[in-house]
């Protein structure tokens, strides 16, 4: 019972990390601002009844995932809250939608063993999603990478992701030998085109990230790797040769200051945010995220560093890398291959998303504009992580 | 069907190493890069927390205001500086157009360091926070002696500097460049002063170099009595000039004048020109250096609160007669700025040890306690004790005897060393000299140093030396 103990240890955590920002929030105002605690009440019954559900009804599954998500929806939350109050509130609308769909697929989805078989619908649905911004998308932040129907707009690659990660895994399930995996890579092929194509290079590192790592667990064949990374190379070259904007990006990452008004603009915001905030950070509504380009969405990161401080920073990134590994852990316990894969390729799709985009506000590797899992604005991104931890949650029960 | 558990823990351990590096980069980021990013001028916070707190106050040893900060809103205030133009080079500008230069810009963190707040403090007194004043800065700096140094200059209608410390201790208590400008209406004026030929956002007394003229004798002397055995005693024909193998070149006494049969202590107080001039060939370039690097020419000089451009004395090859006789008088490439012929004065003065020059003593928080103590500190021995005593006597024979009467005060042992340096204003064009003064006072206990330059002046015995005379007057009388 070592594991029940660690749970309520971490809930109790959770509780005091979620009163403390809210709190400061609340204090923050004059008069004090009530709905800061409201914002902090629902959010704590929101994830304590996801844990409930979990560790009542489905004691065999992982109770860590749902925490871990807790932390992140707080930590998030809040930040938004500061920055902006009517854009937190619609925050928690896609937390609570998260939660359902993440408590709904744990509840209503038959074993996973039996969609192992829909390898070609799963192919026809990644293609459909990754080509639908190429054909019908419109600009936004540089990238052609959102589609508008009516009002309504949304990321399809965020889509696309899931059905990529499940034709992977079912593609790669049973493969024998070489020529068993020229498909998966003319598809694989295919997604990154139209990703250079909508000029979202995150998504296209992200899926590389997915596809290698798949790639290599089903067949332990550490030449494939090589090979891959060998032809990285010459697409980033090529690419770099080929498109201004990838020039542009690594010049920026280079010297962010060589074009400030331009391109560098962003990533010199964020650098400077980060580096003013320092190791523990400038303190909740001392900084200025209002500085920050984007602070809501992808470079959330930047902005709760500034107020939080970079020991909050290594936080997070502890925490992702903690999920990852309960997420990995579900893997390997269970036995069907197609479960084993799909748990993999979700888990991978988290951890790559996490490096790229805070290695690239921190100006580790050039800047390309992807979410935070969880942590970021944003109603696809919250989506699609809890879609995926519900496959996972689902897959760490059969374990 | 393989397991491909063990593929997963691979997998797991090159993720987590990509999360260490993640980290490590992170780490690194902000251990290296974190300052100068963080201050990078384009960062808005700096601007946005800078006039969120009330800057903090300049003020001079005696506690007098030199600067005025104002609040005109939430986030602007303006700052008045009360002292006006004789106080300009040192306190410089807090601009959001042209910069900031001085000390505005040297403590420019501690003059905007808000207060510490507890987390109570938000609750009891909200309005503190608004209210938050940076640190203030007090000065070594003696204001009547300041104004009076710069009005000196202002008088003759002349460019120069006037430097004038403890040399006990390294305090300074004037620091004046003339010509200056009003740093309170810099919109106005920006225009002209950056034209002006005579270059008045320049420093003169810490960034002006110039030949120093017969004032480094003072070194050559130091020099002589080091390197040479039984120097004092030796007795030297002077000609009233020395000629040169293979150059027509001829150093002359000034008027030409031969002085006979002299000692080293009659040659110091006449200043000629021939003995220093031969002296320095005997001593040699390298010796002669050696002692110019000790009293820190070649060298950065450290110090608190200011910059001070590097002076220079040249490496001759020896068979540069002329260049090195030039040399023993001040001439030839010598630069020297005039803090440095002041600290020369002033080691002197302090049995040969020279003090690290500060211009600030301490720093105040708001509330008036003291956060911080700039302690008095010794840049090392220069010469020993009995070279110093002994070139003291022979300075103080300049005043009572010798080419520098003019700095004398009645009742008062000054003594020091009169300059009159050559400087060409173009190739062909000589200019009128500067007139130099370097000296101290009294002699029997030294409380102030000085090295005064008045350019294009004249003769080191007139303008510099009637300057300095008013100086030690209105600080020691």
């Amino acid at each position: 019972m070592k594991g029940k103990r660690w749970e309520s240890r971490l809930l109790i955590a959770t509780y005091a990390l979620c009163f403390a920002m809210f709190g400061s929030l609340f204090l923050l105002k004059e008069p004090f601002d009530k709905g800061a605690i409201v914002m902090a009440v629902i959010i704590c019954l929101l994830f304590t009844y996801g844990y409930i559900i979990i560790r009542k009804f489905f004691p065999d599954g992982d109770k860590f995932i749902i925490m871990f998500t807790a932390v992140f929806a707080v930590i998030g939350i809040a930040t938004l809250y500061r920055i902006d109050t009517s854009v937190a509130i619609k925050q928690v609308v896609w937390y609570t939608l998260g939660m359902t769909g993440f408590i709904a697929l744990v509840v209503l989805l038959p074993d996973l063993k039996t969609f192992g078989k829909y390898r070609y619908f799963f192919m026809i649905m990644t293609l459909i999603f990754m080509s639908m911004a190429s054909l019908i998308g419109s600009e936004r932040g540089g990238a052609k990478n959102w589609v508008f129907f009516g009002p309504i707009g949304f990321q399809p690659s965020e889509f696309g992701k899931i059905f990529f990660c499940a034709y992977l895994a079912s593609a790669l399930r049973n493969h024998k030998k070489v020529t068993d995996l020229i498909e998966p890579a003319v598809i694989v092929l295919a997604c990154l085109l139209f990703m250079v194509n909508q000029t979202d290079l995150g998504s296209a590192l992200i899926f590389f990230g997915i596809a290698i790592t798949m790639l290599y667990i089903s067949t332990s064949n550490s030449k494939y790797v090589i090979g891959c990374f060998l032809l990285l190379a010459v697409g980033a070259i090529v690419s770099y040769k080929l498109f201004g904007h990838v020039r542009a990006r690594v010049n920026v990452w280079l010297d962010p200051w060589s074009d400030y008004n331009g391109v560098g603009y962003q990533v010199a915001q964020s650098l400077m945010a980060i580096a003013s905030g320092g190791f523990l950070g400038s303190g909740i509504g001392l900084g200025y995220p209002h500085l920050i380009p984007v602070q809501m969405s992808d470079f959330i990161f930047s902005a709760i560093v500034e107020e939080l401080g970079i020991i909050a920073g290594f936080g997070i990134i502890i925490l992702f890398f903690l999920l990852f590994y309960r997420c990995m852990r579900a893997a390997i316990f269970v036995e069907d291959r197609f479960s084993q894969l799909l748990a993999v390729g979700y888990s991978t799709m988290l951890a790559c998303q996490v490096l790229v985009i805070i290695g690239g506000v921190i100006g580790a590797i050039p800047l390309t504009g992807i979410t935070l899992p969880i942590i970021s604005y944003g109603g696809t991104s919250m989506l699609t992580s809890f879609f995926a931890l519900g496959i996972i949650q689902k897959i760490s029960e059969d374990a | 069907m393989e397991d491909l558990s063990l593929n997963i823990k691979k997998v797991l351990i090159v993720y987590l190493l990509l999360f260490v590096a993640l980290i490590s980069y992170f780490s690194y980021f902000a251990i290296v890069k974190g300052e100068e990013v963080a201050y990078n001028p384009r960062n808005q916070r700096l601007a946005a927390k800078r006039n969120a707190v009330l800057r903090g106050t300049i003020y001079d040893r005696d506690g007098n205001a030199l600067t005025k900060s104002e609040k005109t809103g939430k986030s602007t205030q303006t700052r008045e500086y009360i002292g006006g133009e004789a106080f300009t080079h040192i306190i410089g500008y807090n601009s959001s157009k042209y910069g900031r230069t001085g000390l505005e810009n040297t403590y420019d963190k501690e003059l905007m360091a808000g207060s510490e707040f507890s987390f109570f403090d938000r609750f009891k007194d909200p309005e503190k926070i608004e209210k938050q004043v940076g640190n203030s800065i007090k000065l070594t700096i003696d204001s009547d002696l300041q104004k009076l140094a710069y009005n000196e200059l202002r008088a003759l209608g002349k460019n120069g500097a006037v430097v004038v410390l403890n040399p006990k201790n390294g305090e300074i208590l004037a620091l004046a460049s003339a010509p200056s400008y009003d740093a309170n209406n810099l919109d106005k004026i920006w225009e002209t002063i950056s034209n002006d030929a005579n270059a008045p956002l320049i420093n003169r007394a810490t960034s002006g170099v110039y030949p120093p003229g017969s004032t480094f004798k003072v070194v050559t002397t130091v020099s002589g009595l080091e390197n040479m055995k039984g120097l004092e005693d030796k007795i030297f024909n002077d000609t009233g000039k020395l000629t040169f193998e293979g150059t027509n070149f001829i150093l002359k006494n000034s008027g030409g004048k031969a002085m006979g049969k002299i000692n080293l202590e009659t040659a110091f107080y006449r200043s000629s020109n021939v003995y220093f001039g031969n002296l320095a060939m005997e001593l040699t370039n390298k010796n002669l250096r050696h002692t110019a690097e000790k009293f820190y020419f070649n060298k950065e000089i450290e110090t608190e609160g200011f910059y001070i451009s590097q002076s220079k004395f040249p490496e001759i090859p020896s068979s540069d007669k002329s260049n090195i006789a030039q040399s023993g008088i001040g001439q030839s490439e010598i630069q020297a700025t005039p803090i440095q012929m002041a600290l020369v004065a002033s080691t002197i003065a302090n049995d040969g040890i020279m003090m690290k020059p500060k211009l600030v003593s301490e720093i105040i928080n708001s509330e008036g306690e003291t956060v911080k103590i700039f302690p008095d500190e010794e840049l090392g021995r220069v010469t020993s004790r009995e070279v110093a005593d002994k070139v003291t006597e022979y300075m103080r024979l300049v005043v009572t005897k010798g080419t520098g009467s003019a700095a004398a005060v009645k009742g008062l042992y000054v003594c020091g060393k009169t300059g009159t340096a050559d400087h060409a204003k173009s190739i062909t064009k000589q200019a009128d000299a500067h007139s130099w003064f370097i000296g101290f006072a009294p002699q029997e206990d030294p409380q102030i140093a000085l090295a005064v330059i008045v350019e294009e002046g004249g003769s080191g015995g007139g303008n510099a030396a009637s300057i300095a005379s008013k100086i030690f007057q209105a600080a020691l009388k």
